[in-house]
């Protein structure tokens, strides 16, 4: 299971990568691993407020339904509209596939490094 | 997870890379490392295997076996025969749904019930407290016994090389059979919970199961998990309990008739008595029927039934979503997600599939009674108002070996005619015609059985005058039986019917005739009407008896329509009470040659039906039929049955080089006067009953259901040319069918010698008849046929005996007739053979070929042809305008 050096991550599995101001979101291979095959992703639109901890899309698998969870407060920049009709990129590509750029960044939740996430993962593996 | 319980084939999934969850109590792959959307579409296109382990596996023996059967399941378990399997529910005494379950009887005296693997210990709490009252007793073999499921297009494929080709089962759905496979005994099932028409459930004894897993997976299976299954099962709209059966999202206890499947899984019949959950099933029943004719006062009982829903707009709805129109809240969701498919291209049967695949959101709902098909509503997904639609399923199973995904499509409104500009389209219509009747008549080779092309002689009377004309007229008793006609200037055509039923009469061999019906189906019609008037002529006073035990050729074993229930027999064939299906019952075929009858096992199945009628005769046909065993046997055995033989393919045939039906024992006999028989499209029936004879009277009968029966005008233009194709038989018969049986059985030797695989008795030349059935591979028929046609000769694609539908049609049908009669030798037929196993075997362009083989044989043999005959024929066509 891949967990890049470069990359921040959320407990409940997003992955956050900051550079000039700007925060791209995605989800990680664990997550996508654990969600299965994705089918479906509902994605807020550009200028719409996201607060750190709170839901700010969901997206299905053929199982269930899982919500993403925003690492930051801030306004969406920009979504990854190729994921409506391809949202199994998700499973094909999750950290080349993100969701989510995010910029006005007020507030973060609390970020683990690439070795603190590893070690979550191992304890809910 | 340690508490868990774990299949026979847990290290399988292990070593499979399975995901691994609690299901029920039992550690089960959710899904292996290709995911549930790739094991989805593997079942569909390919083969996937299922682990069914967990389910729970209960033998039930004893003396009153079928009397607890009765009395705990919804079913009518007497109407099981051995080798089939039924759905049913175990009610409670309310008429809800303790559990669904699925009854199979491999042998005689004992039934194997399989109950859901969460609802196992729960069944067996239930059914061990039935079951003091009754002589019987019930074990659990689940821990004794695997079972895996193998879904998917090439499940028969696959397992048939494990039973080095012997039969699993035969082909319908809940088929059973009993198979040795490489040394193993197993049992197999023609059922599943995927929808696919191909797919079975073997039960085989646990040390057995990892070598049975890993054959399959060897042979290119693919394991699938309850991730995939539940999606299957959800795409064919099956009911899982715990969704659409329990209890629903309100707390409230499902009805067993809001399912559709209860219709097939609850019996009323009166020999299964009463039984548990009876009362409030009948009375669920009467509601169930009211909602079907759109009544909805006095349904409480049924306040919701289940119905596919699909979602119009983006989303993916879940279970216990509500579902509201307009702002009513109609019902909930009680299966959704979203499903894959392989996307289609091309229509009908040349439908085909690419790589390229979709999905799409879709569930099962239980949804208010007076909702319908193609209604709009609005799935609330998580606060906002999803558009979906109920539509009329999800997928078809109908059209073998593939499980089709029908994607919603709006009712189309059709646009009306403006009524003017038909000028044109009149004039393409005719240079259209023109073109159709060169190529058919002069171009192309046509080998379609059923077909012929009669004289010019009978084409030109068949368009002349009395094709416009009535002529109807009935033998009245009053006047010692002689024919009034109620219409003037009809006397020419009653010379000619007169001098036809002659000619048929002679024919036949037979005592009276009857021309007037205008199609072989017609014929039957009426035969089947007078035998079911015959019957009931004692006691008018009642509602007519139908008519049954019938023995009749299977349509999956070369029988026609016109002699099935779903054809012809509609109207005429009882229901057998103790079985709740049509009384009909299948000529039994020889085990090595599915086209020939099995004398001996016939005369098992008369003596154990006493059937009152048997219909000999088929529209794949090889053989000639054992009329003459048969009535032997039936004489023997003192019978009052009516044999009849539709003759419709060979009645060309009748006489010393095929069959003489009277003479042999058949009473009736109907066929059509354009396969063999080279006349126009019509149909007669000829019998050999005599006026001092009991069913004189049915004689007597069949004239009244051909006219007013059937007809009232009775087609006088085709009457007309039946006469000269009369004409015609009698004089040339002798030398066209010796011809004609000369030439097939050298098509099919000459077919054969070029690399064919043709069907039938290599020891008989492979047919005795006018036709040649060549197999090209499973479900390949079609694209062969097409393939034909573009190169110029015609064929029927067409389902072999061991082949579930047309639609996987595996085989060629093909008679010598009609180019016969253009003069076609046995060389021309081995200049055919090489031609056709060249565009079929070696992929060849052979449309010249056929062109010119075709350009050789342009005149009409076995007709009158002489220059007097031709001046008058000429003076004839002057006056027609030809």
């Amino acid at each position: 299971m891949a967990i890049p050096n470069e990359l921040r991550y959320t407990k409940s599995h997003e992955w956050i990568k900051e550079e000039d101001g700007v925060a791209v979101i995605g989800i990680t291979d664990f997550a996508q691993n654990a969600l299965g095959d994705v089918v479906f992703i509902n994605l807020p639109e550009a200028g719409d407020e996201v607060v750190a901890g709170e839901s700010f899309g969901d997206v299905e698998s053929v199982k269930a339904v899982s919500d993403l969870l925003s690492p930051v407060s801030g306004i969406v920049q920009a979504v990854n509209e190729e994921l409506i009709d391809a949202p199994e990129m998700l499973n094909s590509d999750p950290y080349g596939a993100w969701i989510i750029k995010v910029e006005q960044i007020n507030d973060r939740e609390e970020l683990l490094d690439a070795d603190d996430y590893e070690a979550l993962c191992a304890e809910e593996g | 997870m340690s508490e868990l319980k774990r299949t026979q084939l847990y290290n399988a999934h292990l070593a499979a890379g399975a995901t691994m969850v609690d299901f029920g109590g039992w550690e089960m792959p959710i899904q292996y490392p290709s995911g549930i959307v790739a094991e989805h579409l593997y079942t569909r296109h390919f083969c996937s295997l299922f682990d069914v382990s967990h389910m729970g596996r209960l033998l039930i023996e004893g003396p009153a076996r079928v009397a607890f059967l009765q009395h705990v399941l919804s079913s009518n378990v007497q109407a099981l025969d051995i080798n089939e399997a039924q759905y049913c529910i175990i009610p409670n005494a309310e008429g809800g749904a303790i559990d669904d379950a699925y009854l199979y009887r491999f042998e005689a005296d004992r039934y194997l019930l399989v109950v859901n693997a969460a609802n196992t210990e729960k069944d067996l709490v239930h059914l061990r407290e039935q079951i003091k009252a009754f002589d019987c007793t019930l074990t659990d073999i689940s821990a004794d016994y695997a079972s895996i499921a193998v879904q998917g297009p090439k499940s028969r494929e696959m397992l048939e090389k494990l039973s080095g080709g012997v039969q699993l089962t035969e082909l319908v759905k809940n088929a059973l059979g009993t198979v040795e496979m490489e040394g193993r005994t197993v049992r197999l099932a023609k059922t599943g919970y995927t929808g696919e028409p191909l797919g079975y459930e073997v039960f085989i004894k646990s040390e057995d199961a990892e070598w049975m897993w890993n054959r399959l997976l060897e042979l290119d299976a693919r394991p699938a998990g309850l991730g995939a299954r539940d999606t299957l099962r959800m795409e064919a709209m099956l009911p899982l309990y715990g969704h659409e059966m329990g209890v629903d999202a309100e707390g409230k206890e499902i009805p067993i008739f809001s399912v559709p499947l209860a219709k097939f899984a609850v019996s009323f019949a009166p020999q299964k008595g009463d039984f548990i959950g009876r009362e409030p099933l009948a009375r669920q029943y009467e509601a169930f029927q009211k909602i079907q004719n759109r009544i909805y006062e006095g349904t409480e009982l049924l306040p919701r039934r289940m119905m596919p829903i699909t979602l119009i707009d983006r989303g993916v709805m879940r279970k216990d979503m509500p579902i509201y129109r307009g702002e009513k809240l109609v019902g909930y969701v009680t299966s959704g997600t979203m499903v894959p498919y392989y996307v289609a291209e091309g229509e009908g049967m040349a439908t085909a599939y690419t790589d390229e695949t979709a999905k799409r959101a879709l569930g099962l709902c239980l949804i208010d009674a007076d909702i319908q098909t193609d209604d709009i509503v609005y799935v609330d997904i998580r606060g906002k108002r999803i558009k979906a639609v109920i539509p009329r399923f999800h997928m078809s199973v109908m059209a073998p070996p593939y499980a089709r995904p029908i994607l919603y499509t709006p009712p189309v409104q059709g646009k009306p005619a403006d009524g003017t500009g038909y000028r044109a389209e009149a004039l393409e219509l005719i240079k259209k015609a023109a073109e159709n009747h060169l190529w058919r008549q002069k171009q192309c080779i046509n080998l379609i059985p059923s077909e012929n092309t009669p004289s010019r002689a009978v084409q030109m009377l068949c368009a002349s005058d009395p094709a416009f004309r009535y002529a109807e007229h009935k033998k009245i008793a009053a006047f010692y039986d002689n024919e009034v006609f109620y219409y003037q200037g009809t006397k020419f055509i009653e010379h000619v019917e007169e001098l036809l039923v002659e000619q048929m009469r002679q024919y036949l061999g037979a005592t009276e005739v009857e021309t007037r019906v205008i199609s072989g189906q017609m014929s039957n019609t009426a035969v089947f009407s007078s035998l079911m008037d015959f019957k009931n002529r004692n006691n008018r006073k009642v509602n007519p008896q139908r008519l049954g035990y019938i023995l009749h050729n299977h349509i999956a074993k070369g029988g026609h329509l016109s002699a099935q229930p779903m054809g012809a027999l509609h109207d005429y064939v009882a229901v057998d009470p103790v079985t709740e299906r049509n009384a009909v019952v299948p000529f039994p075929v020889l085990p090595e040659n599915h086209y020939k009858i099995d004398v001996e096992e016939t005369k098992k199945v008369i003596d154990q039906y006493r059937p009152e009628f048997i219909v000999f005769g088929k529209s794949m046909v090889l053989h000639k039929e054992p009329v003459r065993e048969i009535r032997q046997f039936v004489d023997q055995m003192g019978l009052q049955t009516t044999i009849m033989y539709d003759m419709a393919h060979v009645l060309g045939l009748v006489g010393d080089y095929f069959q003489k039906p009277f003479e042999e024992g058949a009473e009736i006999v109907t066929g059509s006067t354009h396969k063999t028989f080279f006349g126009p499209q019509r149909g007669i029936v000829g019998v050999n009953y005599k006026p001092e004879d009991l069913k004189w009277n049915l004689w007597k009968t069949i004239e009244s259901r051909a006219f007013p029966g059937s007809v009232s005008n009775h087609h006088l233009g085709t009457q007309l040319g039946l006469l000269m194709a009369a004409y015609e038989m009698n004089t040339f018969k002798d030398e066209y069918q010796r011809n004609i049986i000369e030439n097939a059985k050298h098509f099919a030797k000459c077919l054969k010698a070029e690399g064919l695989d043709v069907a039938g008795d290599p020891a008989i030349s492979y047919t005795e008849t006018h036709q040649v059935i060549v197999n090209v591979g499973y479900a390949l028929g079609y694209d062969v046929a097409e393939r034909l046609e573009a190169n110029g000769i015609i064929v029927n694609y067409q389902a072999t005996p061991e082949e579930e539908s047309f639609t996987a049609s595996g085989a060629l049908r093909m008679g010598v007739s009609e180019m016969t009669r253009f003069g076609f030798t046995k060389d021309d037929f081995a200049k055919l053979a090489s031609i056709m196993a060249d565009c079929i075997v070696r992929g060849k362009d052979v449309t010249e070929e056929v062109r010119k083989l075709r350009s050789e044989h342009t005149e009409m043999k076995y007709c009158f042809n002489d220059e007097a005959f031709n001046e008058t024929l000429g003076s004839l066509m002057g006056i027609l305008g030809v």
